[in-house]
């Protein structure tokens, strides 16, 4: 083979591989876009939620009123109003931090790296999902697999480098309105471990959402948690200061 | 008038018996503290496993001996409720609820195991009172004090007084927390525990779990650890079928294989040890058989059954032993007496080392077993017997007429 050849095909690659390579993000993005309308749908630019959340599982059934506010995407403060025994404990997240605000003692508690993948207020929610859900498009590679005449379904993998906890996420998002259906998670192994399910889709403002989500963790059958928010409002006059340690302990 | 001769044999000279008689004796002597150093390490291992934490056995249910699962719980009285209670053989029984969480301190926070236990039960089938740096036990079985370990204390930075913070996840799904003071600390030398574990009371366990009256697993004591196997055998039929009774062995397989591992290689350093003298008692024999040809010769002309010259050597091999046995045992057991007694510390030069579950202390230290003594004694009159046997069935086998004309 002369050098000439292999120049050529050499270049041949490198160009195909430019031209696809410049074509990915015009298609990705749009698919990256609707990902974090869909993650970011609770919470706008700023929001205050009135929800419940309904916990069953094998060995407790728990029910719990909370009070949310969040920023961006980086702030989040969730506060237990009911029942009376937890009243006031608190979890605040900032970027990829979480803290809890334990009344009882009265002490603030960051979450070790160790227990982020432990259950959240007793649910089948994970500190993890608290953390990383909101950055889903930046941790993973988005790609529309199929496309019906009412859904988008859109694959999730991890990127090569990112510290996640899921090794396939898909989307189930509906056209119009643009609301997700069903979330699918699947583990390191590839099988399916939990769904979430979105339902109750209500106009709030100049937004339509889901106003009711069911996590199912697929290992346990009998088990579940339901958030139902009972009042979301949008486009608060809140700003990162309210987003404070100090904050998270006085209700 | 066998034994005499036999005696009288072994006395014309006097140097060589007495050097044989002494290679015995120390060789004997020697072996038995050696075994005994032995043994106490070994003592020393299972009792760090044991008696710092599990106990010789554990009651609890099937479930949780599997997985440590928060509901595998029973009922605080399981153990008054089914266990025949004329039992002398259980010195302590100590009923135990567990939870990890973490024991949070301003910023750090440290992964534990608090075991919640009733001080005074406790105290019968552990012995971390004994390894107390500060302070003690909580005194109040309700309250909320906390004995830990001297190595969570220091990443901690806390001492007696102070107050710590407990997180751990309850059975309701709530987060359970409440303060812990902490009221003593202790050192085992086993990083495990002395990093990880509290001691807390029962019923702040209880409550902060939310499982009023429950309990993992009940730990007991016995007066003798090796009994362990057959007692557990004997107490599980009384059980319901979901709660089984483990035994040290079954919760420290490793320990079991150390200990089966020890009993051989006793036997591989006894026959080592005993080889070596064996041949020197041989030499010894043969050496005297040669001189006293012409007197054997003599002897069986005058009518000496072949059977009787080799009885005669036997016998003084057979004397020998024993005299060498009798020195040997009461130095060996002195030499044991007075290292179980004093010991030798050798914390100056070597740190605890933790293996197959159980730690090695940094001394040397004896105990009393009666295999440590029976198997070099047996030995040793073998070894005798074999060693006077080659020279005897020579000594018997000898042509009188040819004996008696040996210079």
């Amino acid at each position: 083979m002369n050098t000439e050849y292999a120049a050529r095909i050499l270049s041949t690659l490198l160009l195909t591989s430019v031209l696809l390579l410049s074509a990915l993000p015009a298609f990705a993005l749009d698919v990256e876009a609707l990902i974090r309308q869909v993650e970011q749908q609770y919470m706008g630019a700023s929001s205050r939620a009135l929800s419940s959340m309904q916990v069953k599982t094998s060995h407790w059934d728990r029910s719990l009123e909370m009070e949310a506010w969040s920023l961006d995407r980086d702030y989040f403060l969730v506060r237990i109003i009911e029942p009376a025994k937890e009243r006031d404990v608190a979890t605040l997240k900032r970027y990829r931090e979480v803290w809890n605000y334990l009344p009882k003692v009265d002490r603030v508690i960051k979450v070790p790296p160790s227990m982020m993948g432990g259950s959240w207020m007793g649910s089948h929610i994970t500190n993890d999902d608290l953390v990383k859900a909101n950055h889903i498009e930046k941790d993973y590679n988005l790609r529309l697999i199929e496309e019906t005449e009412t859904d988008f379904i859109v694959e999730c993998l991890p990127k090569t480098d990112a510290a996640v906890v899921w090794g396939k996420i898909i989307y189930k998002i509906n056209k119009t309105p643009q609301v997700p259906v069903r979330v699918d998670y699947y583990d390191e192994e590839m099988v399916r471990v939990r769904e979430i399910h979105f339902d109750d889709v209500q106009q709030i403002g100049d937004r339509i959402v889901p106003m009711r989500l069911t996590v199912l963790p697929l290992e346990k059958p009998d088990e579940q948690t339901i958030l139902h928010y009972r009042k979301l409002v949008f486009d608060l006059p809140i700003d990162e200061t309210y987003f404070s340690l100090r904050n998270l302990k006085k209700p | 008038m066998l034994l005499t001769l036999a005696f009288r044999n072994l006395w014309r000279n006097r140097r060589r018996t007495l050097l044989t008689l002494s290679a015995m004796v120390v060789s004997a002597a020697l072996l038995i503290l050696a075994l005994g150093v032995f043994s106490g390490m070994f003592r020393d291992m299972l009792a760090s496993a044991t008696e710092q934490y599990y106990g010789h056995l554990v009651l609890a249910h099937a479930d949780y001996h599997e997985r440590r699962d928060l509901f595998a719980h029973l009922d605080e009285n399981i153990a008054s409720r089914y266990l025949p209670s004329d039992n002398t053989a259980i010195t302590g029984v100590s009923p135990r609820l567990r939870s990890f969480g973490l024991i949070s301190l301003a910023e750090t926070s440290q992964p534990v195991e608090v075991l919640g236990i009733i001080p005074a039960r406790e105290q019968q089938v552990t012995s971390l009172q004994t390894k107390l740096i500060a302070g003690g036990y909580p005194a109040d079985e309700a309250g909320n004090g906390a004995l830990i370990g001297q190595g969570l204390a220091r990443r901690l930075r806390v001492r007696t007084g102070d107050e710590m913070v407990f997180v751990t996840q309850a059975a309701d799904g709530s987060i359970g927390n409440d303060l812990l003071i902490v009221t003593g600390i202790f050192a085992t030398g086993d990083s495990r525990n002395d990093n990880n574990l509290v001691l807390a009371p029962l019923k702040w366990v209880q409550q902060i779990l939310v499982l009023p009256g429950r309990i993992h697993e009940v730990a007991m004591t016995l007066a003798d650890p090796m009994l362990a196997a057959p007692t557990a055998d004997r107490l599980n039929p009384h059980l319901p079928d979901n709660v089984a009774i483990l035994d040290w062995g079954d919760l420290l397989p490793e320990m079991r294989e150390v200990i089966a591992a020890y009993d051989v290689s006793r036997m591989i350093i006894v026959t080592i040890l005993y080889l070596a003298t064996g041949l020197g008692i041989l030499n010894t024999f043969f050496m005297s058989v040669m001189e006293r040809t012409r007197e054997f010769g003599i002897l069986m002309a005058q009518g000496m059954r072949p059977w009787t010259i080799r009885s005669l050597i036997l016998l003084e091999t057979c004397i020998l032993g024993c005299i060498a046995l009798a020195i040997g045992l009461t130095c060996g057991a002195a030499m044991t007496l007075y290292m179980q007694q004093v010991g030798v510390d050798l914390a100056e030069y070597i740190t605890p080392v933790t293996y197959a579950g159980g730690t090695i202390l940094p001394r040397l230290h004896a105990v009393f077993e009666a295999g440590n003594f029976f198997v070099p004694a047996g030995m040793l009159l073998l070894v005798s017997l074999l060693a006077g046997f080659l020279p005897a069935n020579r000594a018997a086998r000898l042509d009188p007429v040819q004996a008696v004309r040996e210079v």
